[in-house]
C-alpha cells in the first residue's frame, strides 16, 4: 500500500462497452477498514465494475488500482490478498467441500484452518459432501467459507446474499462486519438488499444504467434525504422544486424526497402558503429510490 | 506468474478428469484385446478403438472451454491469484496431459500388439501410427476450435466436422494403394504414409499454436 493512495480499491474514469450496455466513467474510491454498498437495479453494471475490478474485463479507459497496485498490470500477485464470491460463481460439482477446502490451501499461505472449521461448523456445512449435492444457499455459503478462510485484505461480493435463508444472511453479515474491525482489511458488497447494505457498510454507491448517481458514506445518505409531507391550504400550489423528487399531490395534501432540504426550502414553501406538516427521515430503500429517479431526470442528487 | 499456482491449477483438472482418464484407458484396452482375437472381434474392437481415441479429445476439449462456462465454475477459478491468460494456459496443458495419458498409453498398447510375438502384420505399425497422429493432430484442431466458439450450435458443426474430417481420413488410409503395404509382415515407411505423418505434424501445430495466439490474445477472460 503506498501512502498516497490508502484506499482498497480506486477506479478513475473507468470506461467499458458491451453490444447494449456501456459502463461510463466510473470513479470511486473504498477507503481501507470500510465496508462499501454497492446497490443497483438490476443491470445497473454492479457486477460488471466488479469484474473490471478483478480483471475479469479489460477496461476500454481509465485506471484501476486494488491495494494500492495498478489491476492491468498486477492482478495475479493482487489476487493473493482479495477474495472474490459472486452469486452465479460456482464450484466443481463432482469435487467435495473439503476437497475445494485443499485447494484453495494449498494456494493460499494465509488460509486458516481453525477458522475454517469454526465456518464450517456455523454454516452447518459437510466437508464430505460432494459440491453437486449442496442446494444453492449451501452452496454461496461453502464460496463464503473458501473466501473468508484465506483471511483477504480485500473481500469482494456480489450479491452474497441472495441465496442465502435470513439465519444464514444474518451470520454473514455478523461475519463481515467483525472482518473489518481489522483496519486493513476492507469489503466491497453489491447487493440488491438495503437493508443488508444499511445494516453493514460505512460507504454506498448507488449505480443506475451504467452511470454512478451517487456515492458517499452511510450517515451523510441517510442525513441528506428527507420526506416531507405538506398542507396544501385552497388556493395554494406546491411551488417549483427542482431538488423535489417522487412528488405525490393531493387536493389539500403533497409530499415529496429530496435532497435539498434546509431553510431555503423552508422559505419557498412558506413564501407559497404552503405549511409544512412533517419531515421523515427515509430508509435507505428510499433514498436510492429517489435517487436514481432524480438520476433518470438527468439532474445531480 | 506463479508457477505453483499454475500447476496447482493444471493438477486440478487432471483430478477432476482421473476418472474419464481411467475409463478412456481401459476401454481402449478393452478394445485392443478384441483386436487381437481377430475376425469380427476385430472389426469390434477397431471400431471401439478409434472411438475412444476421437471421443475422448473431443469430450476434453468440450470439458476444457464450453463445460467451465456454462457451469460458471471458470469464475470460480479465476478468483484465484492468476492472471486469465495463466488460467486459459493452465487449462490447454492440464487438456494436453489428459488426453496425452490414454492417447500415449493406447498408442503403445496398441503398437505393442502388432510388434510382439504372435503378430504377423508388423506393417499395421505405420497403419497405427497414421491413425494416432492423425486423431492427435484432429484433438489439437479441435481445441483450438472449441476456444473460440461459444454458442452450442457452434460446437455441434466443430463435432460433425470432426467427425467428417475423420471419416474421409479413415477413406483415404483405406484406399488400397495407401493402406496394401502397411497389411504385410514388415515395417513399410512409404512416401504417402511419410506425407501423411508430415501433414499431421503440421496440423498438431497450427493448432497448438492458433490455442497459444488465441490465449495471448484474449483480452477479457470470462
Amino acid at each position: 500500500m503506498t501512502p498516497e493512495n490508502p484506499n482498497a480499491f480506486s477506479l478513475r474514469g473507468v470506461s467499458r462497452s458491451f453490444s447494449h450496455f456501456r459502463l461510463a466513467d466510473l470513479s470511486l474510491d473504498l477507503p481501507l477498514g470500510q465496508i462499501m454498498g454497492l446497490v443497483g437495479p438490476n443491470g445497473a453494471g454492479k457486477s460488471t465494475t466488479i469484474r473490471l475490478l478483478m480483471g475479469l474485463l479489460i477496461p476500454e479507459s481509465g485506471e484501476i488500482e486494488m491495494l494500492g497496485r495498478r489491476v492491468s498490470s498486477d492482478i495475479a500477485d493482487i489476487k493473493r490478498d482479495v477474495a472474490y464470491v459472486s452469486d452465479d460463481m460456482r464450484l466443481y460439482g463432482t469435487a467435495t467441500l473439503g476437497w475445494h477446502m485443499k485447494l484453495i490451501a494449498s494456494i493460499y499461505a494465509g488460509w486458516d484452518a481453525g477458522y475454517a472449521a469454526q465456518l464450517l461448523h456455523r454454516f452447518n456445512l459437510n466437508a464430505e459432501q460432494p459440491v453437486k449435492g449442496l442446494s444453492r444457499g449451501e452452496h454461496v455459503k461453502s464460496l463464503l467459507l473458501l473466501a473468508l478462510a484465506r483471511r483477504p485484505r480485500l473481500l469482494i461480493l456480489d450479491e452474497p446474499t441472495s441465496g442465502l435463508d435470513p439465519v444464514a444472511r444474518h451470520e454473514l453479515l455478523t461475519e463481515l462486519m467483525e472482518i473489518v474491525r481489522d483496519e486493513s482489511r476492507s469489503i466491497l458488497f453489491s447487493s440488491h438488499n438495503t437493508l443488508d447494505v444499511e445494516r453493514i457498510c460505512d460507504q454506498i454507491a448507488f449505480i443506475d444504467r451504467g452511470r454512478l448517481v451517487d456515492t458517499r458514506d452511510k450517515e451523510s445518505f441517510l442525513e441528506r434525504w428527507r420526506r416531507l409531507q405538506l398542507d396544501l391550504p385552497p388556493g395554494t400550489s406546491l411551488p417549483d422544486l427542482p431538488d423535489a423528487i417522487d412528488v405525490s399531490l393531493g387536493e389539500r395534501m403533497a409530499s415529496f424526497a429530496t435532497a435539498g432540504y434546509g431553510p431555503d426550502m423552508e422559505a419557498r414553501l412558506q413564501a407559497a402558503g404552503v405549511r409544512i406538516h412533517d419531515v421523515q427521515r427515509m430508509s435507505l430503500e428510499e433514498i436510492f429510490v429517489a435517487s436514481v429517479l432524480h438520476s433518470r431526470r438527468g439532474v445531480a442528487p | 506468474m506463479s508457477p505453483s499456482v499454475f500447476w496447482t491449477l493444471v493438477r486440478k483438472d487432471l483430478y477432476l478428469m482421473r476418472g474419464f482418464i481411467i475409463l478412456t484407458v481401459a476401454v481402449g484396452l478393452g478394445s485392443l484385446v478384441l483386436v487381437a482375437f481377430g475376425g469380427v472381434a476385430f472389426a469390434v474392437g477397431g471400431i471401439l478403438f478409434l472411438t475412444v481415441n476421437v471421443g475422448s479429445g473431443i469430450f476434453i476439449a468440450m470439458f476444457t472451454y464450453i463445460a467451465e462456462r456454462k457451469e460458471n465454475t471458470r469464475l470460480f477459478a479465476l478468483s484465484l491469484p492468476i492472471s486469465g491468460q495463466q488460467l486459459d494456459l493452465a487449462k490447454l496443458v492440464a487438456a494436453f496431459i489428459t488426453y496425452l495419458i490414454p492417447w500415449l498409453t493406447l498408442t503403445l498398447a496398441a503398437l505393442l500388439l502388432f510388434l510382439l510375438p504372435p503378430a504377423v502384420t508388423k506393417g499395421m505399425i505405420v497403419y497405427v501410427l497414421m491413425l494416432q497422429c492423425f486423431v492427435i493432430a484432429l484433438f489439437s484442431t479441435v481445441l483450438a476450435t472449441m476456444a473460440v466458439v461459444r454458442s452450442e450450435p457452434a460446437v455441434g458443426v466443430v463435432i460433425i466436422a470432426s467427425n467428417i474430417a475423420f471419416s474421409l481420413f479413415m477413406v483415404t488410409l483405406n484406399l488400397p494403394r495407401v493402406s496394401a503395404p502397411l497389411h504385410g509382415p514388415y515395417i513399410v515407411w512409404t512416401e504417402i504414409s511419410v506425407w501423411m505423418l508430415a501433414g499431421d505434424a503440421a496440423v498438431f501445430l497450427v493448432g497448438l499454436v492458433f490455442s497459444l495466439s488465441m490465449i495471448t490474445r484474449n483480452r477479457d477472460h470470462l
